[in-house]
């Protein structure tokens, strides 16, 4: 390149990622189906579907590890991930290690073909492994670490070079608990960094505490891209009541669509409790307004000994989305 | 490129810091000391003086034989002299002051009084330290009959009571020493009339002679003729060895008294028996005046199947290094996180490179061991180590040997990464190494086939199959081939070696991130033609 020629940078506004149309074939079999969406600078964007959705295929096209059968997509503003590799960073889903290298070298490796002069990557790879509390496996081979650790280590060795945009395919995927927990600590952090973060899960509240925005996929195909409160209106509101009185009243109403009986909990399966009390779900037609249906329960005079108007959680949606009953795309 | 090197540097450093790279390393030069050493420990140490005993009842051989097993001796001992020589003498050549090691060298240096006197003549050509001479142990030595034993009695009986000593149930004790007896030879009362003479009418009718020597237990007879009693019957049967002295030393003197018998005049008919005409064989590819065939070319001839055996041995090793490391990252799936940083054709790259840098490092390590070894073995030109250390550093073998092992590394490298990318597990690709392996074994059983007629129909044939051309062409390099197949086939094998390094970069693209059953042939071939 002449000296005089200044790389000009897409403005920090312009989407991390942009993809138009993108499928991909393999042979007959048409993995990803015309998918659409763009990601903009400091998000966090969940990328959720089942098993086989297309998820690992979108992630290796956006890498340029698989190139898309049609459609057009950008990364950073370049059309190939390789040529902005440095700023990228991605963790794949099936996890490995080199076996016999030393923890700190992998992470090291891995920072260099990123970018960074084996010098720096030293530096950094123990100043990550001090942080996040692996410094005494620093100079212990990989196959001496746990799952969770060697997880771990791979994460920080797809951070190493402080990328601006992440992509993490099922990170949380075989970790514990505790594991899990520093896992989302180190997503967030990136983001308190203001760095992009795509991730694919299949942990729901994973993706409900993490990512204000989320891209579901199935069969191909994207049937949702928005944030979770948008995913939660697609599907009824619902109330849940605990009476020993009929509620006939209820089902009259306009707002109610359907009335069915829940278990209580702790009951062994049975909808009615011990002491003859029964829990009813309602759902609600949408913009329905649960106070309504506490007023309706006082004037008629339904005793109640409980009443939870609960939103959907992201794993209702996600079932109601994906399920073999959803047949419509539902687009935002 | 950067990145190519980035992945090259790791393959290097990672496997350079593998057992079997050092095994590898370490392990021919281990093997080359040790073949060395071995023999010449086994002889002076491990083999003991071997004691004999000689019964000539006929009185006719005891003379002569005594006389040929001291020439034996010291042939041994002009031998031992000249090493010492050679490994002594101050000025280069030296060692050439005491002669060539010919039958004729020999009789003149038992001539000139044997080993002092050749000592004094060295005595100007020695270096100033040089350490004092040691005689070479003598390996046979006769020992008497043992105590009891009559060298009169009939040899039956006699071999009957030396069977025990043969057998080691008893010892002999010479010196003092008690040792065990390692042979007997009982020459006959009656061995002239148990000479075999084929045309002649007293011959018996059909099989050998039987004479008095009959039994030893009285149910089979021992045949007739010299008796040389041992337990050690290899040396008899390869007609070599003590009893072959024996032999030919006894039918020598036969022959001599025959030719008395008839007349003959001995003298004349041995001086007749030394006039030769010289056969001198010529190349014509060496420098006029320098055509003579001599140690040397022998030697340039056949070393390039030493180098044959260390590139198959070398390509072999490092492709599985290679094979594993593929594996390793495709099953670890270390591979997607790689194909994020680096193009499949830099991994590719780089993955040959390193793996090309250890073998030749280990190559190089291998060489210096050669190079060590022979310095430390030639005592100076006229040797076998100093022949071939002087082909090794003025012939092209060496840099012809690193162009081969490069090219051959990379065309089985191409292969053997194309069949990485599509496995899964190694045992998953064992069974398509098989067939790489199988392909690979016909090197090895040409190797000594193509030295004894380098530029014939095999070897030109073989040098022109791409796979086989770093073998065959590195198996005639001493033998100066024909430039049109130097050339031709270097052109070939690179030409095919781009060729299957391009495919394997579209098989290994594609196949480097499929996993299940491994594709069929026909799907590969789908992959190289998208």
């Amino acid at each position: 390149m002449p000296k005089d020629t200044i790389e000009i940078e897409p403005p920090a506004t312009a989407p991390v990622l942009e993809l138009r149309n993108v499928t991909k074939f393999f042979g007959d079999f048409k993995a990803v189906d015309d998918v659409n969406f763009t990601l903009l600078p400091g998000s966090i964007c969940g990328f959720l579907g089942p098993n086989g959705a297309g998820k690992t295929t979108t992630i290796r096209m956006i890498l340029d590890i698989l190139k898309p059968s049609s459609g057009s997509l950008t990364v950073l503003g370049h059309s190939s991930a390789l040529e902005v590799r440095q700023r990228i960073g991605y963790l794949p889903e099936e996890k490995g290690l080199y076996k016999k290298m030393k923890t700190w070298a992998v992470i090291a490796y891995f920072a260099t073909l990123k970018g960074l002069t084996r010098k720096d990557a030293k530096r950094r790879a123990f100043e990550l492994l001090e942080k996040y509390g692996l410094k005494d496996f620093a100079e212990k081979p990989t196959d001496a670490l746990s799952k969770g650790m060697g997880q771990k280590v791979q994460m920080l060795a797809s951070l190493a070079h402080d990328p601006e945009f992440v992509i993490l395919d099922e990170p949380f995927s075989g970790l514990d608990p505790l594991n899990q927990q520093v896992m989302e600590e180190i997503i967030r952090d990136m983001v308190r960094c203001n760095r992009t973060v795509l991730f694919s899960t299949h942990v729901m509240q994973h993706a409900e505490r993490l990512c204000d925005r989320i891209l579901l996929i199935a069969k191909g195909k994207m049937i949702f891209d928005g944030t979770i409160s948008d995913a939660k209106r697609t599907i009824p509101r619902r109330v849940r009541i605990q009476t020993e009185d009929p509620i006939g009243p209820l089902r009259a109403l306009e707002e109610v669509v359907d009335a069915r009986l829940v278990p209580l909990a702790g009951a062994d399966g049975h909808p009615n409790g011990h002491d003859g009390h029964t829990q009813w779900e309602l759902e609600l037609r949408e913009n329905a307004d649960p106070q309504h249906i506490l007023q309706t329960c006082f004037a008629q005079r339904i005793r109640l000994d409980s009443f939870n108007q609960s939103e959907p959680t992201l794993h209702e949606v996600f079932m109601r989305l994906v399920g073999p009953e959803t047949k419509e795309v539902v687009r935002q | 490129m950067k990145y190519a090197f980035l992945v090259a540097w790791r393959e290097y450093a990672e496997s350079a810091k593998t057992k079997g790279f050092w095994i590898s390393l370490f392990m021919f030069p281990a093997i080359l000391f040790l073949s060395v050493q071995v023999p010449i420990f086994l002889h002076e140490k491990g083999t003991p003086t071997r004691y004999f005993v000689l019964v000539d009842q006929s009185g006719d051989f005891e003379a002569v034989l005594s006389e040929t097993l001291d020439a034996s001796y010291q042939k041994q001992l002009f031998g031992a002299l000249k090493d010492y020589a050679r490994k002594n003498s101050a000025k280069p050549g030296g060692d050439q002051a005491t002669g060539d090691d010919t039958p004729q060298s020999v009789k003149a240096f038992l001539k000139n009084g044997g080993q002092e006197p050749f000592l004094k003549s060295l005595q100007p050509w020695l270096k100033p330290n040089a350490p004092a001479f040691k005689a070479p142990r003598r390996d046979l030595v006769r020992a008497p009959l043992p105590p009891g034993l009559d060298s009169k009695t009939d040899l039956a009986t006699l071999a009957r009571d030396l069977k025990p000593y043969l057998r080691g149930d008893k010892q002999l004790v010479v010196n003092g020493q008690s040792s065990g007896l390692y042979a007997a030879i009982l020459i006959p009362r009656d061995i002239q009339n148990q000479i075999v003479r084929p045309n002649s009418p007293k011959a018996p009718a059909s099989g050998a002679p039987t004479g008095e020597a009959g039994s030893v237990s009285g149910n089979t007879p021992v045949p007739a003729g010299i008796q040389y009693w041992s337990t050690d019957v290899t040396p008899a049967k390869e007609g070599s060895g003590l009893p072959h002295e024996i032999e030919q030393a006894v039918n020598n003197e036969i022959h001599r008294g025959e030719y008395l018998s008839r007349g003959v005049d001995v003298a004349a008919l041995r001086q007749v028996e030394q006039i030769y005409a010289p056969l001198v064989s010529l190349n014509p590819k060496k420098e006029t005046g320098q055509e003579a065939v001599n140690t040397a070319d022998i030697v340039k001839q056949w070393a390039p199947s030493a180098f044959v055996y260390l590139l198959w041995v070398a390509v072999f090793a490092i492709n599985q290094m290679l094979l594993s490391n593929t594996i390793e990252e495709k099953s670890n799936r270390i591979i997607e996180v790689l194909l994020s940083s680096v193009t499949p054709g830099e991994l590719m790259m780089g993955k040959l490179a390193g793996i090309a840098a250890i073998g030749l490092t280990m190559i190089g390590g291998w060489m210096v061991a050669v190079f060590a070894v022979l310095s430390w073995k030639s005592g100076g030109a006229s040797d076998i180590a100093g022949h071939v250390l002087t082909v090794l550093k003025t012939s092209n073998l060496v840099p012809l040997f690193s162009v081969y092992f490069l090219l051959g590394y990379l065309l089985y490298g191409g292969l053997i990464l194309s069949l990485g990318s599509v496995c899964n597990t190694l045992k998953e690709a064992q069974s398509y190494m098989g067939v790489l392996t199988m392909l690979l074994m016909v090197p090895l059983l040409t190797m000594t086939y193509i030295p004894r007629d380098p530029n014939g129909t095999v070897a030109r044939v073989f040098s022109w199959i791409p796979i086989y051309t770093p073998f065959t062409m590195m198996n005639r390099a001493g033998a100066d081939p024909p430039l049109i197949d130097l050339i031709g086939t270097l052109v070939l094998l690179l030409a095919t070696t781009g060729a299957v390094l391009w495919m394997s970069g579209k098989i290994f693209r594609i196949g480097i991130l499929r996993t299940g059953q491994p594709p069929k042939i026909i799907e590969m071939l789908r992959w190289i033609r998208g």
